[in-house]
């Protein structure tokens, strides 16, 4: 309407532009070139509002050359017949070339608004065709779709079991009365497209299998042509169905991956298990063997060995135990606020059989900010990590445990060694299940352990070269949140009576 | 005194079973990899051999196989999984007997000898054999037992006769198939069940103390006394 209006205002400007320029010069104008004048403010009307204002233009520009520009002038008589003949094809062209020029401007019209959702078509399309995670393209649907078609609503449902399931929305949220007519009874057949309560409801569906629902409300669809929005619906399909089944592999994958580990970690065990076993049943079968003559000499080391060997089979048990509580999830880090020297003091203070007589050097300053840490399971970290030094570097070099705290607020545990270093290449694997040096006969555990529990507590843990060669392994610590009020007697108390 | 040498990549292990062995009166060598071990079987000439097949720098497969190139010496192998593939596989590859850590140092003694007495006896163009009371005549294809002759059929025999000229040895299913029936039938199993089932009861062996079976892998024929079935 405002179209229209504002193109019979400009028709009408022009047409009073014209006159005013035509009039001095009527009586030397043919009555034939006046009217081919007056074709321009009809052309003006009809291009800017329609045909509409085309045709009361059309009238207007009648009036005008009846009454300004045919004998008599300044009356609607129309004196000789051919100023009939005149005005009639002036009237009847006019009129079908608004029409035309009309119909055209509809259809450049519709054409652009096409093309300008073609290409925003085209561009949601090739969003589709990435390789995005299930969740982030579900996203990207919604929120495109809601854009594209200036939908109030647009919502997204997949099968959950047996019924559908709303996983994605944009705009404003369904209402209960939607939801359960968009939401069919179990059973119930579904149309390929449905218009219901407002929305309007496609069947998503991939080579005729079901993905889902999509519902959009039904405003925005009914602005736009259903052809493009059905063909986008398909392609939705395609990805949605591509990004599931995208997953589904990867979980078969990583289910084989797991079920191949368990598999090798039964081999490992056994293995590790295995191994001192077999050197206790020699030791212990040959010194219970009473027809056996072996001197006093060899018998004492005998007992020692079964000593020592029972000892790392308890070890390994605990481990093994350790790990399998904390994949199960059983073990949860209970963290408790202490100090690093704590920590420290707490593996130093019992020390394995193995680090005896090996020079382990402790620099931990005092000053430290306090953590915030499961003592037992950090202080197996650190003492696996300082295990595995003393197994990887030459007796007589010295393994250095040493904290500083970093400048992003964290605290960082580090122990050194002097032993051959770590490849760059095998840096991430020597965390995995049962990695291990060639020339080790220790089991491959201590390390995965050491990741499991610095990683229950959301910190990291990597090595990297030792200033002075070998290998050093960091790990860093949660800081206790700073405490801002002032310590009161009673706390203080309370943290003196801890230590 | 017999030499044995001794191949393991577990040292403690290798200080147990020197001890243990020398106390039962052999002369022990050890070689901590697969590479030591070969050399040492070469140059000191054992005259039986205990290998682990989970060696560091190769797999005890390997050393078993080149050992066999240019050796006959008896080849105990020890292993730690305990799997089935494995055990089969090291006895086609030429060991002679296995077995499965841990183990007591009594049993790997006993094996031992086993090993070295019918490595000892055992010839190929042998006419007659004798395992405990059990006396084949190769070339009239006649079994005693006890001075009683058995009524056998010829595959009866022929089985017999293979496990008893490796007598003490454990022979695969493969190893007996491929030899007593021929190339193609390797893999008919379950002849050996149905024939192992015949032999013992003519043996009055039911129990199968004499010829003695290790479920998927083989049958070994054993002196009465030297060592008890492996299951």
């Amino acid at each position: 309407m405002k179209r229209t209006l504002l193109g019979l205002a400009a028709a009408l400007a022009s047409m009073v532009v014209l006159t005013g320029a035509m009039l001095p010069l009527r009586g030397s104008l043919s009555v034939a070139t006046t009217a081919l004048i007056l074709v321009v403010p009809v052309v003006i009307g009809v291009v800017i509002g329609g045909f509409a204002a085309g045709v009361l233009s059309v009238v207007a520009g009648f009036l005008v050359y009846d009454y300004f520009f045919i004998k008599p002038y300044l009356t609607l008589w129309v004196g000789a017949p051919q100023n009939w003949v005149a005005l009639g094809v002036y009237a009847a062209v006019m009129l079908p070339v608004a029409k035309v020029v009309a119909g055209m401007n509809i259809a450049r019209a519709r054409e652009l608004r096409q093309g300008k959702e073609l290409r925003q078509l085209f561009e949601l399309s090739d969003l589709l065709v990435e390789d995005k995670p299930l969740d982030v393209l579900l996203s990207v649907i919604v929120t495109s779709l809601a854009d594209v078609f200036g939908a109030r609503q647009v919502a997204l449902f997949l099968p959950a079991g047996d019924r559908l399931e709303l996983v994605r929305s944009a705009g404003e949220p369904l209402s209960a009365e939607q939801l359960r007519d968009v939401l069919p009874a179990p059973g119930a057949p579904t149309a390929h497209t449905r218009e219901q309560t407002g929305l309007l409801v496609l069947a998503l569906t991939a080579a005729g299998r079901p993905v889902g629902l999509l519902a959009l409300s039904a405003d925005a669809a009914a602005r736009h042509e259903h052809e493009p929005l059905v063909l986008f619906a398909n392609q939705i399909a395609l990805a949605v169905e591509r990004a599931q089944l995208r997953e589904q592999a990867l979980r078969t994958r990583v289910n084989e991956e797991m079920a191949r580990l368990a598999k090798t970690l039964v081999a490992a065990v056994a293995h590790d298990l295995r191994a001192p076993l077999a050197s206790i049943k020699a030791s212990s079968s040959t010194l219970s063997d009473a027809e056996l003559d072996i001197n006093a000499t060899a018998r004492q080391s005998l007992a020692r060995l079964i000593d020592v060997q029972a000892d790392r089979l308890a070890d390994l048990v605990q481990n093994l135990l350790d790990m399998s509580r904390i994949q199960a999830g059983v073990l949860r880090p209970r963290c408790t606020v202490t100090t690093l020297g704590e920590l420290v003091s707490s593996v130093m203070g019992d020390p394995a059989p193995t680090w005896h007589g090996r020079d382990v050097r402790v620099d931990v300053p005092e000053d430290l900010p306090l953590i915030d840490a499961d003592l037992v399971l950090m202080s197996r970290v650190l003492a696996n990590l300082v295990d595995n030094a003393i197994r990887h570097s030459p007796a007589d070099a010295p393994i250095l445990i040493r904290a500083v705290a970093t400048t992003q607020g964290a605290i960082e545990l580090s122990v050194a060694d002097r032993g051959p270093g770590v490849d760059t290449s095998r840096r991430d694997e020597i965390f995995g299940l049962f990695a291990r040096r060639d020339d080790d006969a220790g089991a491959g555990l201590g390390l995965t352990i050491a990741k499991t529990f610095v990683g229950a507590h959301g910190q990291r843990i990597w090595v990297e070269d030792a200033p002075g060669g070998g290998a050093r392994f960091c790990f860093t610590l949660p800081v206790a949140a700073p405490i801002t009020e002032p310590i009161t007697q009673e706390s203080q108390l309370a943290a003196s009576s801890h230590h | 005194m017999p030499r044995v040498l001794i191949i393991d990549d577990d040292r403690d292990l290798l200080n147990v079973c020197s001890v243990g062995l020398q106390a039962f009166g052999h002369d022990v060598w050890t070689a901590g990899t697969g590479h030591d071990g070969l050399a040492e079987a070469a140059i000191r000439a054992p005259d039986v051999i205990v290998l682990d097949l989970g060696l560091p720098d190769m797999d005890g497969m390997e050393v078993c196989r080149r050992i066999r190139t240019w050796s006959e010496v008896p080849i105990l192998v020890l292993s730690a999984d305990g799997s089935e593939d494995r055990k089969v596989d090291a006895l086609d590859d030429g060991a002679d007997d296995y077995m499965t850590k841990p183990f007591g140092m009594r049993e790997l003694n006993a094996r031992l000898r086993v090993s070295l007495r019918h490595h000892a006896v055992v010839g190929e163009d042998q006419a007659e054999l004798d395992v405990g009371l059990l006396h084949l005549d190769l070339a009239h294809c006649e079994a005693k037992l006890d001075g009683r002759v058995l009524d056998l059929t010829a595959k009866e025999f022929d089985f017999l006769a293979y496990l008893a000229r490796h007598a003490g040895k454990v022979c695969t299913r493969r190893m007996i198939l491929e030899s007593v029936w021929g190339p193609q039938y390797g893999k008919e199993m379950h002849y050996l069940k149905v024939y192992a089932y015949r032999i013992r009861r003519k043996l009055g062996d039911e129990g199968g103390q004499f010829l003695q079976s290790d479920p998927s892998v083989g049958y070994r024929l054993m002196p009465p006394g030297e060592i008890k079935p492996v299951s």
